[in-house]
């Protein structure tokens, strides 16, 4: 019986050399993927000067000036507080509104929940983006163009779709008989929610906040037609003033695409997990 | 009776006060968006005031038999489909190629890969275009990187020739062989070639010669400026690289949880019973995974009709609009000059049912081949 054996020393081979291309593949695309970035993170330190003699190696003097200039700039100093207040707001009222809807419509029988939800579930499907004209023209009409307000509104509105929908499955799931019992208990169904349905949503909470923190930080689409003003920008707009003309001032626009990455990055590191498994299951469309 | 309608009333408010505020939103965000959309594009209204302006009416659908006249919509909607199959064809397949070899431990450390793979997902769009448009530009990195290793073979093969002992043989034969290095630019640089060369060349005392190659290098070699994002022909080449470098790792992602989900048991005694690696992928993975492929390719066709901020950072459709997509063409048609709403919003619709048609047509081949699950 010499198949079995010289089979699986094939075998074997086979496996050596499946796992050598697999390094191989993986090492040549990680290269690719983290290069760049090095490639800008160590560039943003060196002088628009120096980057035209040395552009592939280490910075031989670090320059922070570019960081203060970009800041400057770019006026991020305002444009922080800005992106950080449409995210937070962003994603506590898509969590809030999803979650209350979803708990209406998956434990509170009702006819209108066909066409409710059902509404919401065709949104998933569209895309805010293919609608900033007549946003555009409905956010003037209603006189709201360059506020905060406006800016909140539609980006709330982009994120329920998939945020109702996740939530509503999710609770679903959750036992009716703890709904139930709770009512015989006489709480009302505010309380209800406050005291079981909450608490109990975390998970779903966590993954509509993982997916509306990274899209609205760095969504710009929309933002862009939303406001004009500078008090009102965001991170994204603000790094777009460094395209065009400022493209040859390589100092100033590499510290200003790094200070525009940063804090993602670090959200990604800290929040990894999180956020991969927050991507996979909000990957719904259709 | 009446503590049972009271329930129900109170159910009902309850049911109200709670879905209300999300579908006031929705209402005010997307359905009537729609509506206006829908509504403008049949019209001619031409911008100021909505309501007690210049007075503008539905006008039926020359915008829509404008827009498909117009070669710019086609060279767009042609962009968008290259889009599209490079996300169908391009990130699909290699983000579940990183999935399985993740999943399959053919190589160590899955957090590690899945962590660097998805990374660029995670940055700003604009950040991403940006930095490729630097990477890209004539004087970039890449440009940089074959200037530098070009120099460097020219340097070596010139030291062979000349040496740096001070044997120089200043024969027509070696000069002749540095001219044919330089190539035709070097021998246009003299009206007489050899015998200026060869001036030039004893104009250098012996321990010069580093020098000499140094100089010489820099004369006969030229830079390559290229022009990755301003060549017309060429121009959606490097945008679709960029696109399939910022979204793999989302398809990664995706294929990657939903095959740990299978039951690790059913591949192993499949191993057992003698079952190869090809054979698990297409009796085990594949059919498993069916639903996921279909998903993610319902993710990748309406994310690519809908995508605008990397091609408006990285060439904003240039050059002379080659790059232009479906998004871009809308947004000038609107923003850019005289706006021209109607036209805008007939494209806008267009895409959306360009987008959703894509999709019930993925579905169906769903229908027809897979349900394998």
């Amino acid at each position: 019986m010499p198949e079995p054996h010289a089979t699986s020393a094939l075998g074997r081979l086979g496996g050596h050399a499946a796992k050598a291309l697999a390094y191989l593949v993986m090492i040549l695309f990680a290269v690719m993927t983290v290069y760049p970035l090095l490639w800008l993170a160590m560039s943003s330190f060196k002088s628009t000067r120096e980057f035209q003699l040395n552009m592939l190696g280490l910075p031989r003097t670090i320059v922070l000036d570019n960081f203060k200039l970009a800041w400057d700039f770019g006026e991020f100093g305002k444009l922080f507080p800005n992106s950080i207040i449409y995210t937070a707001g962003t994603t506590i009222g898509v969590i809030l509104l999803s979650v209350l809807a979803g708990f209406a419509f998956s434990k509170i029988p009702s006819r209108a929940t066909k066409w409710i939800y059902g509404s919401f579930v065709i949104g998933i499907l569209l895309t805010l983006n293919s609608l900033m004209i007549p946003l555009f023209i409905e956010v003037n009409v209603l006189g709201i163009y360059n506020t905060r307000f406006a800016v909140l509104l539609v980006y709330i509105g982009a994120g329920l779709p998939i945020g109702i929908y996740l939530a509503t499955e999710y609770i679903k799931a959750i036992p009716t008989a703890l709904v139930e019992s709770a009512r015989i208990d006489g709480a009302g169904y505010f309380r209800i929610f406050w005291k079981i349905i909450l608490p109990m949503s975390v998970p779903v909470a966590t993954t509509l906040a993982i997916l509306n923190i990274t899209g609205t930080w760095n969504e710009f689409a929309l933002i862009n037609i939303l406001v004009s003003k500078t008090d009102l920008k965001s991170l994204p707009l603000g790094i777009y003033k460094f395209s065009g003309s400022l493209s040859t001032d390589y100092g100033k626009q590499f510290a200003a695409l790094t200070i525009g990455m940063a804090p993602m990055i670090l959200f990604y590191v800290v929040f990894r997990k999180q956020i991969t498994r927050g991507v996979a299951a909000g990957a719904v469309k259709g | 009776m009446t503590k049972a309608k009271r329930i129900d009333r109170e159910a009902g408010r309850a049911y109200w006060m709670m879905s209300l505020p999300a579908f006031l939103v929705y209402l005010l965000v997307m359905a009537f968006p729609i509506g206006l959309s829908i509504v403008l594009s049949l019209s001619n209204y031409s911008g100021g005031k909505m309501f007690g302006g210049e007075q503008w009416s539905i006008v039926g659908f020359e915008q829509y038999a404008r827009v498909v006249r117009d070669p710019w919509f086609w060279n767009a909607l042609k962009n968008n489909f290259y889009i599209v199959l490079v996300s169908v064809f391009g990130q699909l397949p290699l983000g579940f190629v990183f999935a399985y070899i993740i999943y399959r431990r053919l190589v160590k450390w899955p957090d590690f890969w899945q962590g660097i793979l998805y990374l660029p997902n995670i940055i700003s769009i604009i950040v991403v275009g940006l930095l490729w448009q630097e990477i890209f530009s004539p004087n970039g990195p890449i440009a940089e990187a074959i200037n530098l290793s070009a120099r460097h073979q020219f340097e070596s093969k010139l030291t062979a020739i000349i040496g740096l002992k001070g044997h120089l043989d200043l024969g027509d034969g070696a000069l002749g062989r540095m001219l044919a290095l330089g190539g035709p630019q070097a021998v246009n640089m003299f009206t007489n070639p050899l015998p200026e060369l060869r001036d030039l060349i004893k104009s250098y005392p012996v321990d010069q010669y580093k020098q000499l190659i140094n100089d010489l290098t820099n004369l006969f070699v030229t830079r390559w400026t290229p022009q990755f994002l301003d060549k017309k022909d060429v121009a959606m080449l490097p945008v679709l690289f960029v696109i399939l470098w910022m979204y793999t790792g989302m398809y990664l992602i995706l294929f990657l949880a939903n095959m740990q989900k299978i039951d690790t048991q059913i591949i192993e005694s499949a191993r057992i019973d003698g079952a190869n690696e090809a054979q698990v992928m297409r009796h085990i993975i594949l059919p498993a995974l069916s639903g996921t492929v279909v998903n993610s390719a319902i993710l990748a066709i309406s994310g690519s009709l809908s995508s605008f901020a990397l091609i408006f950072a990285l060439t904003g459709g240039g050059p002379s609009r080659v790059t232009e997509i479906l998004s871009i063409y809308m947004y000038n048609n609107a923003f850019l000059g005289r706006p021209n709403f109607p036209l805008a919003n007939a494209i806008a619709l267009i895409t959306v049912v360009i987008s959703m048609l894509l999709v019930l047509l993925t579905k169906a081949v769903e229908g027809r081949y897979g349900g394998k699950e």
